[in-house]
């Protein structure tokens, strides 16, 4: 049976959203949100192989013995990442530089993982695909936000651009990953919070 | 279809096959994007340290490196000489040490006569941004400029002259590790201790 496409984005993009509510994808949010840049840059190349190695095990999913489906798993992302770090190190060399390690690591990422287990075996490409990808927006999306409060009070800047205001220090504990854990850590405590207001509201 | 052994084997063998296969292409086609970003970068690295890249655009890189610098050697180091009509006007010499959380590498450029620095520019660096990550920003790395130094004298921060050089504050440990890298590139390379 497959899921319509606004089911499966709003679950992605808010209900279910892979960070704050299931907690997935904290170590890369904590280490990139110190810019706005590096956590969008982040954000796409996670949506992207997400998306891809979805849609790819989804296809071979009848073909895929069951015993050996980790390790397919593990080999199709792995080449998904090289391919997006390739892609970086040729057009946005930049980019490709500030983020270093990190690109490597989206493979880690257990976002990705957790979506080719918990969906993409058992779902068609398509479904897959857009489950993949708005998963990864949904990442991109929280990261954004965390580097939003972090580069402002951080460095005084948005995406680079200068937003400082005369007398303003920088806070230099927000440039480190501990800040991220802070901000995070609110963010699922206020969804958390709400949730269980209307849990307890429907169960009145 | 029953999946057997030899089925689950096969299978893995073909499935590496292929996607090996697909990133060998992928990777051939980028190559030379990729090592052209990674020279340029370097070149750029090379006359920033000695005080020549100012303004330069990508373009320029290229043509000022092939005019300007040379591979060559410094008390049997290798390192780039920057010659201009037939004269010896500086050398960028390649350092290395431990940072605080990584390794640092970059240049540092010094006078024709070694009697002062020209600059100081890093290609690599894992520091804490925000902190350690600062010495790449101009307000630090363009002090280094001019600073005179001899054999025997380590730098430090402080006074030289008319010259002043400042940690970064917040930064104490890449601060001294850029230090001592420096340092340990005068002793071996610039001044040759161990010749004398």
């Amino acid at each position: 049976m497959a899921d319509k496409a606004g089911k499966i984005i709003n679950r992605q993009l808010f209900t279910e959203n892979q960070v704050l509510r299931q907690v997935l994808g904290i170590c890369s949010s904590l280490a990139v949100t110190n810019t706005m840049s590096n956590s969008l840059v982040m954000g796409l190349g996670l949506s992207f192989v997400t998306a891809l190695s979805s849609m790819t095990l989804s296809a071979m999913r009848s073909i895929i013995p069951h015993r050996v489906r980790m390790l397919a798993q593990t080999l199709v992302i792995a080449v998904y990442v090289i391919l997006v770090d390739l892609f970086l190190k040729a057009f946005l060399p930049e980019i490709s530089k500030t983020l270093g390690p990190y690109v490597g690591l989206i493979i880690t990422n257990c976002i990705i993982m957790g979506r080719a287990e918990a969906y993409a075996q058992k779902n068609p490409p398509l479904p897959a695909l857009i489950d993949g990808f708005f998963s990864g927006l949904g990442y991109t999306g929280v990261l954004l936000m965390v580097a939003l409060i972090r580069e402002v009070l951080g460095f005084g800047t948005v995406f680079g651009m200068n937003v400082n205001f005369a007398g303003f220090e920088t806070w230099t504990i927000m440039l480190m990953p501990p800040a991220a854990f802070f901000i995070i850590g609110s963010f699922i405590w206020l969804l958390g919070a709400r949730a269980a207001k209307k849990a307890a509201k429907t169960a009145k | 279809m029953k999946k057997g052994h030899i089925y689950t084997l096969l299978f893995m063998v073909a499935l590496t096959g292929v996607l090996v296969f697909a990133l060998a292409f992928a990777y051939e086609g980028l190559k030379p994007g990729i090592a052209g970003h990674a020279r340029l970068r370097e070149r750029r690295a090379v006359l920033d340290s000695l005080g020549l890249a100012q303004g330069l655009s990508d373009g320029e890189v290229d043509e000022a490196f092939e005019r300007l610098v040379k591979p060559g050697e410094l008390n049997g180091h290798e390192v780039y000489v920057y010659e201009e009509g037939g004269q010896t006007l500086g050398y960028a010499v390649p350092i290395t040490g431990p940072g605080l959380w990584g390794s640092i590498s970059g240049y540092l450029g010094v006078k024709g006569d070694l009697s002062g620095l020209l600059g100081l520019v890093f290609t690599s660096q894992n520091e804490t941004p925000g902190l350690g990550g600062r010495i790449e920003e101009p307000q630090y790395k363009e002090q280094f400029r001019g600073v005179p130094v001899s054999a025997g004298s380590p730098l430090s921060y402080g006074d030289h002259g008319d010259y002043r050089v400042d940690a970064v504050t917040g930064a104490t440990q890449t601060s001294k590790a850029v230090l001592s890298m420096v340092n340990r590139a005068l002793d071996a390379v610039i001044f040759d201790k161990e010749a004398n």
